[in-house]
């Protein structure tokens, strides 16, 4: 099998699901190239938060400024992915209150809004932070959820003739001399192989393109710093509270749909274990006691969940811990740089910025194809956010909502007129904890590239909630089982995923977390017997 | 306020031990802080269903004198085992729960994901065969309501396809049920089986899943009748006129509501007395033995008794708690045998044996409990509280609870 | 911006089992009901991270209370619930609710003209009236007013005598008793001076229940304000709040601190029922009952919601087995509809009675003398709907004893 395309992008993160939509937005053909399912890298895996760029104001202005810059944008174009909540960088008596002020000027040089406000009406604005806080400072932070916002990217995409495919692993690159034409995968699910060719590869793998870069012939010293965080069953802050000092371990806790999470610690590890993180006790530790410095009610709280990522950061000095690497766009042209034609690879960077990263990859990319298109993802919403807040659109369809339809608005944005939720079947609740009815179910299986419940879950919130798949996991495998067919399939799968909610509630399960685990256990073991055969 | 014993717990092992106890003529408290397991019980009880090797029990009674020294059962001694498991059907049926069995060797329960699980008595309603290659029927039609999600119609023809049975699912919509849906909000099983309570509804029922009936001489229906009267199963099964099977649902469990109303019934109509919603906090011991206990809701109110039993249940029930490196009981604070290590704590594989679950408190062979390494000579411990088995992991749970109740029983009343 | 730390709440202890679903009564009657565990924990997740996700159908709760006695969890349910109705609801109460909730208020209002009163809102165009005017349903039969109330009698029959008792309590008398049945009042003086004890009443308001149901959070909160700090006063002196009621009672010692955020920490405890109060005496051997030798009755017992979550009936028991020549059954725990004002409501009427029913369906086949209860609106519900007379556990027992002999008895 043989295709031609204008550009193949290679990983399906943010980045790559940004750059796929810039390079559509601007008429090129796109193909873009996932190894798992989208969002399953750094991206899925870090704290969401909409940065203001406060917490970079002070060691790194140009992060900083560009953080603000986007979190403007996406809180126009990307509002169903976002939740603009405003943030603290709250100062304990044990900081340095000295610091606020060259804070707060640095912040303002960066073009970041930030007010200094009175600690008691900090305590009243929000109740859950330290009460013996001396200090506060509101910016404009916020929360995003990045699953969505992969999706929305991916989904517009699409929608502009992209073509997706995930779960799709690149075993060779194929160069012609000194140019790189295409590369050759394999399906992992199915096995098959493929060859596609483009004029333009742009990698943009995260830590991964580490690999790619030398399959293509390039060197990129990465700087895999991981970085561990936990989930808390509930929002126990309406807003998002960071420490006012330098940025260091445990010391933002963002408050993200249902839930909130605290993070984050950073160490470097092997390349090898990148594709297999494991949250170590003592992570969990730091993250807690640091954790109810911000808000002590933390330690009463219950943990749903532990989960870790990958900062893909491009090394610039010896520093051990990762934390004073810029977190700064790095957008390489092989061809300059190592003499390799037709490769870009575009890294650094965060979340925050991806939109900027996918405007600069598409530039380079347009560059060589000797076209001159503006960039528009600036200006153009993604699909979903055309239409203004959720009350507003749910208020133009239903007079009565119900708590699910809400609820689905609240992930859909404005797409929820493409999910039909009026018949009582279509309106049935199959994620109790996080409300998502069937047919958001049925819409993401047939719309949105899932292959598998773990697909689902990042689609659509399904069992992220506090009971962690118990009951929904089953439902949906039954609606995955009606749709694909393979009944022995989908029951593996059904495993599979208990097995991956499993593997972040174990590092905290103790308290409720582990009366929950042994609950879902008897429930699937000795009532569904899923663990005989 | 003065009782012959006083039992901590409210589910299976907690009302046989008490009705045991009142049948004897002891005057019985069971306080119960809100309903218990039984609750998503699978109908069935397990005596043994596995070694703790692994190894698949045939007959528990056979295999029972294999396990260690410390489990529970090696505690009570195969002969009254023997001599209790012979008066398990007898017992409940007294009170108006109808067991069945296989003369002592394991059954197989059709499961809601359409599997065969081991098990070694069953509740009336629930499909339960002497092996899994049981002849079932030729032909099955599975009916679910429209839109119920609890009931995995697509694994349950799959796993009849694989006995070779022709599968045809179909869905019925009824008024009343649909009714439920106004705000769609959980829709779970016991929601349904609240209104199938009413003769109108499961007549409703079972006029329409006759109609649709063709050649199909099994009826597969999800397990959501006889919440109160397990003769709604029989007479739905006449008016189905066909081999009904009552396929279980997610949780919760129509049959073991019904079951827990009965046995708590049970205790009431003799005597004992059930305080529902509250929670034992703390205790006076003296001499090496408990004298009384408070609770939340009696504020001042003492309760004494000769003999306590502590049957609050594992994790789940809050019968045992654990924090990060530790595993406790909270009312007495009894010695707990578990490993201080939390990695030791799991299997990182969700379906294999975890070993959390077999963590319990320490007792000696009359099940009596230590605090601080000294024997508390009136406290016992029965159920899925008591250390030495990993129930789960060897389908053991009802039986240790029945057999726990049933020996402690024995030792108050004999004592 | 304003928000309430929540986890002082356990509600993270739910792990969806959806055993309070089973337990509540509303949830097979009324659909538009979300149900327990929906409406409770997991609701308040998502109000949480935006109230838009309040649901104005919360207020079909009855605040039963029954899912906090079956959670298996631990979780304050309802409390959940009533807190969220009151942080999040935009509905405002109509001239209908407020009129039930102001319990006292209509008491006193009515009480000139009871006999007017009472006639007026049996009478078939009145109810109509109501029905269409108030919403108040027409099928529904009104307690009667009495023209003369408990503290009126009190006033000119015992309370001069009460100063010859050494030892004392203060009784919270609550609307009910004042307006509707003083014979619970005049009982209560009985049984407590029988057994050596004085009775001291309070400048008390009532408890607030009937407003929290409706949504009078401010007017609820101030009656709550004003009888901690009278309990307070009379703690302070000595003398425990005992009670007759088991709404009130349980209102004023949990719905104070869990749904309204008034700490009555001082007196909670303090704050008890005469059957409890009675019991724990006589179980300390400080009080003996001396039983009428000719006293018979066939008893039904309904234990009313609250005193379910007060998990209270246990001493309601011991004291009627305790009388001679009682048959004594206790009804299968169900709740009887009414829940306060909830079934006078157009809105709810068909609900109460089918939630009531099989409440009402055992009394019928039992066929008892009458009926026990602690609560009056279940007695205004069962009266109605079954026509057995319902009686409050110490007027059954002020009639069942043999006062001048349980007063020498007890004077030492």
């Amino acid at each position: 099998m043989k295709q031609e395309f204008d550009v193949i992008i290679l990983g399906g993160g943010i980045t790559g699901a940004g750059t796929a939509r810039d390079c559509s937005l601007r008429g090129l053909k796109v193909l873009l190239i996932e190894r798992n399912d989208i969002a399953t890298g750094a991206t899925g895996r870090n704290h969401g938060l909409l940065h203001s760029g406060a917490r970079y104001a002070v060691t790194d202005k140009e992060s900083a400024s560009e953080c603000i810059k986007e979190n403007m944008i996406l809180k126009k174009i990307a509002r169903h992915c976002v939740d603009d909540t405003s943030g603290f960088f709250i100062t304990l008596p044990e900081d340095d209150l000295g610091y606020q002020a060259t804070f707060v000027k640095a912040c303002t040089e960066a073009g970041i809004n930030a007010e200094i406000i009175d600690p008691q009406e900090a305590k009243r604005l929000e109740p859950s932070v330290n009460p013996s806080i001396i200090g506060a400072v509101r910016i404009p932070d916020g929360s995003v959820d990045p699953f969505r916002l992969c999706a929305s990217n991916v989904y517009d995409a699409k929608l502009h003739g992209a073509v997706v495919l995930t779960y799709t692993e690149v075993t060779e690159i194929i160069k012609n001399q000194d140019m790189l034409t295409g590369v050759k995968v394999q399906n992992r699910r199915t096995g098959e192989c493929g060859e596609y060719h483009a004029p333009v590869v742009i990698n943009a793998c995260g830590i991964w393109g580490h690999h790619i870069a030398e399959m293509a012939g390039a060197k990129i010293g990465m700087y895999p710093a991981k970085g561990a965080l936990l989930i808390f069953a509930h929002r126990v802050n309406g807003i998002v509270l960071n420490r006012c000092r330098k940025p260091a371990n445990a010391d933002i806790l963002v408050p993200g749909d249902t839930v909130c999470v605290i993070g984050t610690t950073s160490t470097k590890v092997p390349y090898e274990e990148c594709d297999h993180l494991q949250v170590m006790p003592d992570e969990v530790n730091l993250l807690l006691s640091e954790g109810a410095k911000l808000s002590p009610v933390l330690a009463r709280t219950r943990i749903l969940r532990a989960y870790a990522g990958v900062r893909p950061l491009v090394s610039a000095d010896n520093d051990p811990t990762g934390r004073n690497i810029s977190r700064g766009i790095v957008c390489l042209d092989h061809e300059t740089r190592d003499g390799i034609k037709g490769f870009i690879t575009i890294t650094g960077g965060k979340l925050m910025t991806y939109r900027l990263m996918a405007e600069q990859a598409t530039d380079m990319a347009c560059k060589k194809l000797g076209l001159d298109v503006p960039c528009t993802t600036a200006t153009t919403p993604l699909p979903g956010s055309e239409e203004g807040g959720i009350e507003k659109i749910f208020k133009n369809i239903w007079t009565m909502p119900t708590t699910a339809q809400k609820a689905t608005v609240g992930r859909a944005g404005a797409n929820v007129s493409s999910i039909p939720l009026s018949d009582e079947y279509e309106g049935s609740v199959v994620c109790e904890c996080e409300e998502v009815p069937v047919s958001e179910i049925d819409s993401a299986i047939r719309n949105m590239d899932v292959h598998n419940l773990v697909d689902l879950r990042r689609r659509t919130r399904m069992g992220m909630g506090t009971c962690q798949g118990e009951l929904c996991g089953c439902r949906a495998a039954c609606i995955l089982a009606k749709d694909h067919g393979d009944v022995v399939a989908v029951r593996n799968d059904l495993k599979q995923f208990m097995n991956e909610r499993w593997k972040g509630m174990y590092p905290v399960a103790w308290g409720e977390t582990l009366r929950e685990c042994a609950y879902t256990q008897w429930v699937y073991a000795e009532v569904l017997g899923l663990n005989e055969s | 306020m003065k009782f012959d014993a006083i039992i901590i717990g409210g589910g299976l092992s907690s009302l046989v031990c008490g009705i045991r106890l009142q049948e004897a003529g002891k005057q019985c408290l069971i306080v119960s802080a809100g309903q218990n397991a039984l609750h998503f019980s699978t109908g069935t009880f397990g005596l043994l269903g596995r070694l703790p090797d692994g190894t698949a029990v045939e007959e528990p009674l056979l295999d029972i004198p294999k396990l260690p020294e410390n489990h529970p059962y090696s505690k009570i001694g195969i002969e009254r085992i023997k001599e209790y498991a012979v008066g398990v059907i007898p017992f409940f049926g007294k009170y108006g729960i109808k067991l069945c069995g296989f003369n002592g060797a394991n059954g197989w329960r059709f499961t809601p994901m359409g599997t065969f699980k081991p098990a070694w008595l069953a509740l009336e309603e629930i499909p339960f065969f002497k092996s899994p290659d049981e002849v079932i029927g030729h032909k099955a039609l599975i009916v679910n309501y429209a839109g119920f999600m609890d009931f995995n119609s697509v694994f349950i023809a799959e796993g009849l396809e694989k006995k070779g049975l022709s599968c045809r699912i179909e869905s019925v919509k009824l008024k009343v049920v649909e009714n439920l849906r106004a705000n769609p909000t959980e829709m779970r099983s016991i929601n349904i089986a609240r209104v199938m309570e009413q003769e109108e509804c499961w007549k409703e029922f079972g006029r329409t899943v006759h109609s649709l009936l063709k050649d199909e001489d099994v009826v597969v229906v999800p397990e959501v009748f006889g919440l109160n009267n397990p003769l709604v199963c029989d007479w739905v099964r006449e008016m189905i006129k066909a081999n009904v099977l009552f396929v279980g649902t997610m949780p919760p469990s129509v049959a073991g509501i019904r079951t827990q109303k009965l046995l708590k019934k049970a205790f009431e109509n003799i005597g004992g007395t059930f305080l529902m919603g509250d929670e034992a906090l703390g205790s006076s011991i003296s001499d090496g033995a408990v004298t009384s206990i408070k609770t939340r809701n009696l504020d001042g109110t003492l309760l004494e008794a000769d003999d306590f039993v502590l049957a609050s249940g594992h994790l789940f029930a809050h019968g045992l708690v654990a924090s990060t490196g530790k595993i406790e009981e909270p009312v007495f604070g009894l010695d707990v045998d578990f490993v201080p290590d939390r990695n030791g704590w799991y299997d990182k594989n969700f379906f294999e044996k975890q070993n959390y679950l077999g963590f319990g408190v320490v007792t000696d062979s009359r099940f009596r409990a230590f605090r601080n390494g000294s024997l508390v000579d009136n406290l016992y411990v029965i159920g899925s509280e008591v250390g030495g088995c990993n129930s789960l992991n060897e389908g053991s749970g009802a039986g240790v609870a029945i057999m726990t109740a049933l020996r402690v029983a024995d030792e108050i009343i004999g004592g | 911006m304003e928000k309430k730390e929540v986890s002082f709440n356990n509600f993270e202890q739910c792990i969806k089992c959806t055993v309070c679903t089973a337990y509540c009564p509303v949830v097979p009657v009324n659909p538009r009901f979300p149900g327990p565990k929906q409406a409770g924990p997991d609701e308040e997740r998502l109000r949480l991270k935006n109230k838009m996700f309040f649901d104005e159908n919360l207020k079909y709760c009855l605040n039963c209370k029954r899912c906090e006695v079956s959670c298996p969890s631990g979780v304050n349910i309802a409390d959940l619930i009533q807190s969220a109705r009151r942080r999040y609801s935009a509905a405002t109460p109509t001239l209908r609710d407020t009129m039930l909730a102001n319990t006292d208020v209509m008491g006193r209002l009515a009480r000139p003209f009871a006999p007017i009163v009472n006639s007026m809102v049996a009478t078939k165009p009145v109810k109509a009236v109501m029905d269409v005017v108030l919403d108040i349903d027409k099928n529904r039969t009104f307690p009667n007013y009495k023209a003369h109330g408990f503290v009126g009698w009190f006033n000119r029959e015992a309370r001069s005598k009460q100063a010859a008792y050494s030892k004392k309590v203060a009784f919270f008398h609550g609307c009910s008793t004042e307006f509707q049945h003083p014979e619970v009042g005049k009982a209560f003086v009985e049984v407590m001076n029988a057994v050596g004890y004085g009775v001291e009443l309070m400048n008390e308001e009532c408890c607030g229940v009937a407003m929290i149901a409706n949504g009078l959070w401010n007017q609820a909160s101030r009656h709550a304000k004003h009888n901690v700090a009278v309990f307070e006063k009379m703690v302070g002196e000595g003398l425990p709040i005992v009670a007759t009621a088991s709404t009130c009672t349980f209102t004023m010692r949990d719905e104070y601190p869990h749904v309204l955020d008034i700490d009555n920490s001082k007196v909670r405890d303090s704050i008890t029922l005469v059957e409890k109060f009675l019991f724990d005496l006589i179980d300390a051997g400080k009080v003996t009952l001396v039983f009428k030798k000719d006293y018979a009755a066939r008893i039904a017992y309904h234990i009313p919601c609250h005193m379910e979550k007060l998990g209270w009936s246990i001493f309601t028991k011991r004291l009627m087995q305790m009388i001679p020549g009682v048959s004594f059954t206790v009804l299968d725990s169900g709740c009887c509809g009414i829940a306060g004002t909830y079934g006078f409501k157009k809105e709810n009427y068909e609900y109460s009675q089918e939630i009531g029913r099989p409440v009402f369906e055992q009394i019928r086949a039992l066929a008892p003398d009458f009926v026990c209860s602690e609560c009056d609106t279940c007695k205004w519900q069962i009266e109605m709907s079954t026509g057995y007379k319902v009686l409050n556990p110490i007027v059954i027992l002020a009639e069942a004893l043999d006062l001048p002999a349980t007063t020498a008895a007890n004077r030492r």
